[in-house]
């Protein structure tokens, strides 16, 4: 490739706000997975998966960096695997993108074959790969931007038309910073993000214009039908609860977490090699291709145990360090317990958000690359107490076409047929609140509220005379607010002197259409009719990289000066 | 991401001692009333809500009577009208709250302990006002909800008959949206 591998866009101009485009364009639908990565798109009357040159509909999400010149898995010509070995190559960007060096992901992310070196002090870590033995250093943002453009060109000249405007599926655990990053690589890519959807919901609502087109064809009723969608990549794990009646697909509950294949992978690496950190740690051209052809060979036996029991795992890694070993399925399951379990809760507290009992949920969808693991079939099978999952649907396309569908939606194509005739309402992945009664997490908007939402609540302060009060947003699931994810913080300044816990200050949440988060924030003093001091409205994330140390910072200057509580009325 | 790890010294106010003069005790023993300041606030936070006069049924347009099903395909049927996808370009964000309104309207009444509360209050001819659920933690404690039932019951009786004495007329003029937020505050 002879063209500038991606456009540096500034920072101002990640959000975008052009959406007034003269002509309907269709937007693409993008699945950029942990490991790899597809691109759909409605052709007029169905979608169509896009393929590279060497006819893959599916591929390896990967850049390597050589000689100035990167090129990324979609024009690459040789294999992940092989491309691997040199360690001037990055993948997993999904796993890293947004977070910092405390995150215990990218503690875990150390020993893949390229360097991720972290000084726990809050700030992004530093990524490099090794090129001509000097260590070029790199952002997840840009490395997924080479990738984008890539799939852009791809599109491009596949369609015969510019590409702009992409829907893209993320995953259910993803914070709102880690949505702007993504946002921020698309950007660098030249494309608009039309719509972030959580995954699962991009297959939900695949989900709902299959069914809508079978009550069509069968002159149903089109009664309500109920769905559990379970879909475990390389990177992520992610549940959703959907109820769908003629093309309408209600998403009742969604849970994710950061447990996917790669933890599978890693938990069989050390398996095999229990003391394998220790030897790769210096992070020297012979250790990166150990830890590369482990992690190939590794990766092999875990694709062969999805059809077969048992397995030959036989590599030499050099320096002495072989593995010749039969491993065996349950060996496997073994090993992976925990992240079996964490998988199961997910589902069952999924389910339980939603409010559903099993007995009625008529379909369970298993999708994803993990989705081909006897035991993750199983234990989804188990919970919902089916014999059979859901056959309409490809486990590694689903989500891609659902994304186009939304993508061929939110473009305002109709379809003279109908079969775009759909609609999905959205929930909040994470609950969003702020820091208040000490060091709690207090939401305002819980997860699971359907989108878009407004509420609000009310707080007070917790000194005499206290006349400024510092709100701290954070969205998560902690009980605590550090553990979840900071997006931003202000001052309410101006608060009339009266006795704590008299002043009431509002503070309200609003999710509009297009997915954008304001803050807004006021006080009353009893007895008064409005507001003393401005209504203050902030746009969230505002929070750039480095938010780690930020709390820790502001609490060391301020302490609980500024402190809320919420207001407890009689 | 997380900001695992980071320990926030100090931030526990109980630790805290106030350096400024607490003022004279009169004061304090003051009680607020929601009920006078919640409707202003509301007001400047949800300017132009058409709806406030509408009963949750108007909302949906089907009867007092209407099942369950009713209000489900209700539901499904005005979110393909309202909802911002859907909506023309032009007046998204009127039905953006208009879509908010008819959710609000669907949780209350598609949940049936809530529809009767709901009911009743409505048969008593108390105000009805949009906005009326403060679902505070609502999802998370489900568990430690029931252990405090109990606990939650005898309170409510008690903060019951506190109200009933110190704001007798406040009590009855108060909106169905305060009656609810309080009710579900004290759990």
């Amino acid at each position: 490739m002879g063209e500038p591998a991606y456009t540096v866009a500034s920072d101002s101009e990640t959000t975008g706000e052009e959406k007034t485009l003269p002509l309907p364009e269709i937007a693409i639908g993008i699945d950029i997975g942990t490991s790899q990565c597809s691109v759909a798109v409605w052709n007029g009357s169905q979608v169509e998966l896009l393929k590279n040159k060497r006819n893959q509909k599916l591929m390896k999400s990967f850049v390597t960096f050589k000689d100035e010149s990167p090129s990324g898995g979609v024009t690459s010509q040789f294999s992940h695997e092989h491309e691997m070995l040199s360690g001037d190559t990055i993948f997993n960007m999904k796993r890293l993108i947004g977070r910092v060096d405390t995150d215990p992901v990218v503690h875990a992310s150390k020993n893949l074959p390229f360097l991720v070196q972290t000084l726990d002090i809050g700030v992004r870590p530093f990524i490099a790969a090794l090129v001509n033995n000097v260590w070029r250093s790199t952002t997840p943002e840009e490395v997924l931007a080479m990738f984008l453009v890539e799939l852009r060109l791809m599109t491009e000249s596949h369609l015969k038309r510019p590409i702009r405007n992409v829907v893209l599926t993320v995953p259910v655990s993803f914070s709102r910073f880690q949505l702007t990053r993504l946002e921020r690589a698309c950007a660098m890519a030249g494309l608009h993000v039309l719509r972030l959807m959580p995954e699962p919901t991009a297959v939900a609502l695949l989900y709902g214009q299959q069914q809508q087109k079978a009550s069509q064809e069968t002159m149903g009723s089109g009664s309500e039908k109920i769905a559990l969608i379970f879909n475990m990549g390389a990177g992520y794990c992610d549940v959703a609860v959907t109820a769908t009646a003629g093309g309408v697909s209600q998403i009742k509950a969604l849970a994710g977490n950061t447990i996917g294949g790669e933890d599978l992978l890693q938990n069989m690496m050390r398996h095999l090699i229990p003391d394998s950190e220790n030897i790769f740690k210096r992070h020297g051209v012979e250790e990166i291709k150990s830890m590369a052809l482990l992690r190939v060979a590794t990766q092999d036996a875990i694709h062969q145990l999805s059809t077969q029991t048992s397995v030959q795992v036989d590599v030499d890694l050099g320096d002495g360090v072989k593995i010749c070993k039969v491993v065996d399925r349950a060996e496997f399951e073994e090993v992976n317990k925990e992240v079996f379990e964490k998988c199961e809760s997910l589902i069952i507290q999924c389910l339980h958000d939603a409010k559903v009992d099993v007995e009625d949920v008529n379909d369970v969808i298993v999708v994803g690359g993990c989705s081909y693991i006897p035991r993750v079939k199983n234990l989804v099978s188990k919970i919902c107490k089916v014999t059979e999952v859901y056959k309409g649907i490809n486990p590694l396309e689903g989500a891609v076409c659902g994304a186009a569908m939304e993508g061929a939606v939110a473009s305002g194509i109709i379809d003279p047929f109908g079969n775009l005739d759909l609609l999905t309402i959205q929930a909040t992945p994470l609950a969003i609140g702020i820091r208040a009664d000490g060091n709690k997490f207090v939401p305002v908007i819980p997860r699971n509220t359907t989108m878009p939402a407004r509420k609000d609540l009310l707080f007070t302060t917790i000194h005499d005379n206290q006349t400024e009060a510092l709100i701290l947003v954070y969205e998560g699931e902690g009980k605590k607010a550090e553990e979840n994810h900071l997006l931003g913080y202000f001052k309410i300044m101006g608060i009339p002197t009266a006795p704590k816990g008299v002043p009431e200050i509002n503070v309200c949440m609003d999710i509009d259409a297009a997915n954008v988060l304001r803050v807004l924030a006021g006080v009353v003093m009893p007895g008064s009719r409005t507001p003393a001091v401005p209504v203050m409205e902030v746009r969230m994330p505002m929070v750039d990289d480095g938010h780690g140390w930020c709390a820790e910072a502001l609490n060391r200057t301020y302490g609980a000066t500024m402190d809320l509580v919420t207001l407890k009325k009689a | 991401m997380r900001c695992y790890g980071l320990t926030i010294p100090g931030s526990d106010n109980r630790f805290f001692i106030p350096t400024l003069t607490p003022p004279s005790l009169s004061f304090k023993s003051k009680p607020i009333t929601r009920i006078s300041f919640g409707s202003k606030l509301k007001a400047t936070f949800n300017d132009g809500v058409v709806a406030d006069q509408l009963s949750f049924y108007d909302l949906l347009g089907i009867s007092e009577s209407g099942s369950l099903m009713d209000i489900k395909s209700a539901y499904k049927q005005l979110a393909r009208k309202y909802h911002p996808d859907v909506s023309p370009p032009g007046r998204v964000e009127e039905y953006t709250k208009r879509f908010i309104q008819v959710q609000e309207a669907y949780e209350t009444l598609s949940d049936p302990s809530r529809r009767i509360m709901y009911d009743r209050d409505m048969a008593r001819g108390i105000h009805l006002a949009f906005n009326a659920r403060k679902r505070y933690n609502h999802s998370d404690n489900q568990v430690s909800e029931q252990r405090g039932e109990w606990k939650s019951r005898w309170q409510s009786q008690l903060s019951g008959l506190k109200r009933r004495s110190e704001s007798k007329d406040a009590a009855e003029n108060m909106s169905w949206a305060a009656r609810m937020r309080q009710q579900r505050e004290e759990l």
